[in-house]
């Protein structure tokens, strides 16, 4: 087991209501799982995967990742937790403007305790292994949509993560350049990397082995 | 990582080049006024701490009471000095008396207007360095001379100039140089090119000098013996004075107070005068000057980088996602905001050396030869720039640290209210500060004018001023002259306004019929003087050469001293008797109060008199047409005349006006530090502006969209801004008119701040804040609106 979530709820206060973003979520993830959460716009997609990324918080309920309590956890160690184990894939890519294509495949390794020699070769492993060696030294705006997920992916990739997080990771993207990435997962998955992925094409969904329907912040 | 770190800094500049000019060129303007005006101020506190013995040394200065008033003077009397050795704690007295002095090597004469004399052990107790000769002797006999180096050059060119002879005086008396001296350091108080032996005069010239106890004269200093209290030394001179002239002191009503000033005070602190002198309180509004500069700079730097914070809060977000601590990012941020003040800091010697000699120039003396004579200062100058860089760098990095990355990464993002508060803030201080400076300029200027405008009660145009330095044929050369054509006037006396004067004790038939005593202010003059100057008679009659009796026996007062003596009409005045330096006689004419000093000090009881031996000063009244031949023609005749002493001129009303050369600098230093802050102010008011239209633009669009005018949403976009200038004026407005009051306070005649500096200064902040501002709003406000919306 993964990661295991229990009786999870996380809600705002608006004009004296109480809203629920997520209500009652119970949820089990297993190593070498790949899911698809579906739902309507607003059902609190991209809230579940946040809070299972520990990019946010929650209100009420259990957390906990391979076995550590995450809600009972401080900030810090938190953090190194997700460090460690987690990659994240964004819809819009989210690749910092200012740098090459090398030095943001290469930014987790910084904040991770690696000498330069080490990081050297665990990017050079990646540009490889996505067949991107040739832009390396290419900005993020000098590349196509697909080409800029795929150093998305790579970036997530670069720090062995046992779970990639991905939130509609093809939504910007073409169809083909969709079906590439989508295969690359599939690929990610067959070797061993546990995947979330939010999405809203059915066709995506079928790639995952199980799939989890949310409305209104719930499981149903 | 820092490689990282240092790229992506470098590229963000690069990208945003505007904003990275407006940071870095405001940083390293504001580095270079605060560096300059350090240099200035470090230079005016180092006077004098070039001596070894410097906090043994003091000078002695003397406060002498009258009957009347007590008189902040400076030198002691002749006789302190020889005679204070009689108390153990000192260890030597030395007397410096500055001088014009005549020299005369072979054909070539020069008016060496840097003399001192001093006595012998002048450099044992100060360290000016000795080339050649023995300190212990070469200023021991009379009639020996210790040149500096660049004088002795121009005497000698490269023979040795020991034991070498040289005219000094009108009646040349051969002088022997025993010694060179290192051209004396700019940062010294006692300033002079060469120094005669004090004996000269002591032996030669006016023997017995050192006897007398109530012939005030040169300054004196110093040098106690190490563990010695200043205190309780001056406490023991009043018993000293009276055991040696109590007798002297009570017939002449003049009492004496001995006062010891530390030496390192004296340039800067003294009120007494002194070869050269600075002023504290410049140093101080200097000070402070620098440090307002400074800080208008780092609030831009501050400002425009909060501002832009949400264009970084992608990076943040990703940073923090893919692993960053949030300590992390604040380094991050704060490297960058220390790369960009190590830019500003390179930036900063540049400047700083290209502009070291206008500089120099504006300050009026050599305060630093190069910026890098001094490593240490520009070490200073770079940890300086580090530490901006952090404290700068701090709020911004927090702020940006702080940001959760699920909310930066959803997409539209806004700083929000967020840091808002702190930058009006901000920028209120910013234009708090400019507009004081704006305001103070105003008041320095119009007291200027205010004291070139005011009429001092004397003729001060077309007049030309010889300096005859008494000689014996000055009588001579005014005839002459008076005979030229075009000449209207001529005049010779002691002192014309400006030079100074000599004060004399005086008895005067007050109100009540007694002789009062008074040390009164007196100008030696001759009959066509007060014509010549044009002033005013208010009662009795000017000198007449009709009258024989005019040449000994007749005085003439201004208002002030009538009103000092009791009579409250000029017309009582009229025909009491006075008695001064030997002279007695009747009180003739009454003259309109007129401003022999400058305008600093209020009018002083005056006496005049007749007394051709004092006669020094020869004035002209010249015509405005012709001066330049008219001024051959007088120099023609001086050299006919006095063919021994070069040909010195100056015009009156320049000379009058050069007292107030330190006010003047202070005014133009004043206006130029608050143009830079002005400048800076509006440089950054531009990077905000700039940036809140920027984040307003889908507002705009809106707006325009629903059929606002260009006018209004310019109006919409300047008026915040306008109303911090509004709220910065109304806290500059009473700030500065309370220093600028007390500034003026230094002035016996002064202008009175009117409500109308406040308006102008007022306008033209907010003049230029909206031009600033609107530059950017006027932008916005054209742009087509479908453009901005497109972008959501």
């Amino acid at each position: 087991m993964l990661l295991e979530i229990k009786d999870l709820f996380k809600w705002v206060n608006s004009g004296g209501n109480r809203i629920f973003l997520l209500n009652d979520i119970e949820l089990t993830v297993n190593e070498g799982d790949f899911i698809s959460i579906m739902g309507p716009s607003g059902s609190g997609k991209t809230t579940l995967l946040n809070v299972i990324g520990m990019l946010d918080d929650f209100n009420e309920g259990e957390y906990n990742f391979l076995h550590e309590p995450v809600h009972t956890l401080k900030e810090k160690y938190r953090a190194n937790l997700y460090k460690e184990y987690i990659g994240f894939v964004f819809q819009s890519y989210h690749l910092i403007d200012e740098l090459t294509v090398y030095e943001n495949i290469e930014t987790p390794l910084l904040y991770k305790k690696c000498s330069s020699a080490e990081r050297k070769a665990m990017v050079a492993d990646m540009l490889d292994r996505f067949n991107i060696v040739g832009k390396k030294d290419l900005f993020p705006a000098q590349l196509s949509g697909g080409q800029q997920q795929l150093v998305g992916i790579a970036r997530a990739l670069i720090t062995n993560p046992k779970l990639i997080l991905a939130d509609e990771p093809t939504g910007n993207l073409n169809s083909k350049q969709g079906e590439e990435i989508m295969n690359l997962f599939k690929q990610l998955n067959d070797e061993g990397v546990t995947i979330i992925q939010v999405t809203h094409s059915e066709k995506n969904a079928t790639y995952g082995s199980r799939i989890i329907n949310l409305l209104d912040g719930r499981i149903v | 990582m820092i490689k990282n770190y240092f790229k992506i800094a470098i590229r963000n500049l690069w990208k945003h080049k505007a904003f990275s000019f407006i940071n870095i060129f405001g940083l390293s303007v504001g580095m270079t006024a605060c560096f300059l005006i350090f240099l200035y101020v470090n230079f005016e506190i180092s006077y004098d701490d070039f001596h070894s013995k410097e906090d043994r040394i003091y000078r002695v200065v003397a406060d002498i009471k009258t009957p009347t008033e007590t008189i902040n003077g400076n030198g002691p009397s002749w006789a302190v000095p020889p005679h204070i050795s009689e108390f153990p704690e000192v260890s030597a007295a030395v007397r410096v008396l500055s001088d014009v002095i005549l020299f005369k090597k072979d054909n070539l004469t020069f008016n060496e207007t840097e003399s001192l004399w001093a006595d012998a052990d002048f450099f044992t107790v100060f360290d000016y360095k000795l080339l050649k000769g023995n300190p212990l002797t070469v200023l021991k006999d009379p009639f020996s001379i210790v040149l500096s180096e660049s004088s002795a050059k121009k005497y000698f060119g490269d023979t040795d100039p020991i034991g070498q002879v040289i005219q000094i005086a009108d009646d040349a008396f051969p002088s022997t140089v025993t010694g060179i001296m290192e051209d004396i350091p700019v940062n010294s108080q006692i300033q002079g090119e060469v120094v005669i032996s004090m004996t000269t005069i002591t032996k030669k010239f006016a023997e017995g000098v050192d006897n007398q106890w109530g012939n005030y004269g040169p300054f004196a200093y110093l040098l106690l013996k190490p563990g010695t209290n200043a205190e309780g030394l001056e406490s023991k001179f009043p018993a000293f004075l009276e055991k040696w002239s109590g007798k002297e002191m009570s017939k002449s009503q003049m009492f004496p107070t001995l006062l010891l000033e530390p030496l390192k005070d004296v340039y800067l602190k003294s009120d007494r005068g002194g070869f050269v002198t600075g002023n504290i309180k410049n140093v101080y509004v200097f000070s402070i000057v620098a440090i307002l500069i400074l800080l208008i700079a780092c609030i831009n730097f501050v400002n425009l980088t909060t501002a832009r914070s949400s264009e970084r809060a992608k990076e943040v977000g990703i940073r923090k996602v893919v692993g960053a601590a949030k300590f992390q990012l604040a380094r991050q941020f704060i490297g960058e905001s220390v790369l960009i003040s190590l830019i500003a800091f390179l930036l900063t010697l540049v400047v700083s050396s290209l502009l070291l000699s206008s500089f120099n120039q504006l300050a009026g003396k050599t305060i630093s030869q190069g910026i890098f004579e001094t490593p240490q200062y520009t070490l200073l100058l770079f940890l300086t720039a580090i530490g901006i860089g952090l404290l700068a760098g701090i709020y911004p990095a927090l702020i940006l640290s702080s940001f959760k990355s699920t909310t930066v990464l959803k997409g539209r993002f806004s700083t929000g209210t967020k840091g808002v508060f702190l930058r009006k803030s901000l920028v209120i201080s910013q234009f708090t500060i400019s507009i004081a400076l704006i305001i103070g300029t105003i008041v320095v200027y119009s007291q200027m004018s205010y004291m070139g405008n005011r009429d001092l009660g004397f003729k001060k145009d077309q007049i030309l001023v010889l300096d005859t330095n008494s000689d014996k044929n000055r009588d001579v050369l005014k005839q002459t002259i008076s005979g030229l054509s075009n000449i209207k006037n001529v005049s010779l006396s002691s002192s014309v306004p400006g030079t100074g004067n000599p004060a004399a004790y005086s008895e005067i038939e007050n109100i009540k019929g007694d002789l009062q005593v008074a040390n009164l202010d007196l100008y030696f003059v001759d009959f066509d003087y007060i014509s010549l100057f044009d002033i005013q008679l208010v009662a009795g009659r000017p000198f007449s050469r009709e009258f024989k009796t005019d040449n000994t026996q007749a005085m003439v007062l201004n208002e002030a001293a009538v009103k000092m003596f009791g009579y409250s009409s000029p017309e009582q005045a009229i025909g009491k008797r006075f008695k001064q330096w030997g002279r007695e006689g009747k009180i003739i004419g009454i003259i309109k109060d007129f401003h022999f000093q400058s305008l600093k000090n209020p009018i002083k009881p005056l006496s005049m008199r007749i007394e051709p031996d004092r006669n020094d000063y020869l004035s002209i009244n010249v015509p405005s047409s012709n001066l330049a031949s008219t001024l051959a023609a007088v120099e023609e005749e001086w050299k006919k005349i006095i063919p021994n002493k070069p040909f010195s001129y100056y015009f009156l009303d320049e000379f009058f006006s050069r007292q107030y050369k330190s006010e003047e600098q202070f005014g133009k230093l004043f206006l130029n530090f608050a143009l830079l802050a002005i400048f800076l102010s509006c440089l950054g008011l531009l990077g905000l502006a700039s940036y809140t239209t920027m984040q307003r633009t889908k507002e705009i669009g809106i707006r325009k969209v629903m059929g606002a005018s260009v006018s209004s949403i310019l109006n919409l976009l300047s008026r915040d801004f306008l109303k911090l200038v509004a709220i910065s004026f109304f806290v500059a407005a009473p700030i500065s008119w309370y220093f600028m009051q007390e500034w003026l306070m230094d002035f016996a005649y002064r202008t009175t701040i009117g409500w109308w500096v406040f308006i102008v200064a007022g306008v033209i902040a907010m003049l230029i804040a909206l031009i600033t501002v609107s530059f950017q709003a006027l932008k916005a406000a054209i742009a087509n609106p479908i453009k901005s919306l497109k972008t959501e």
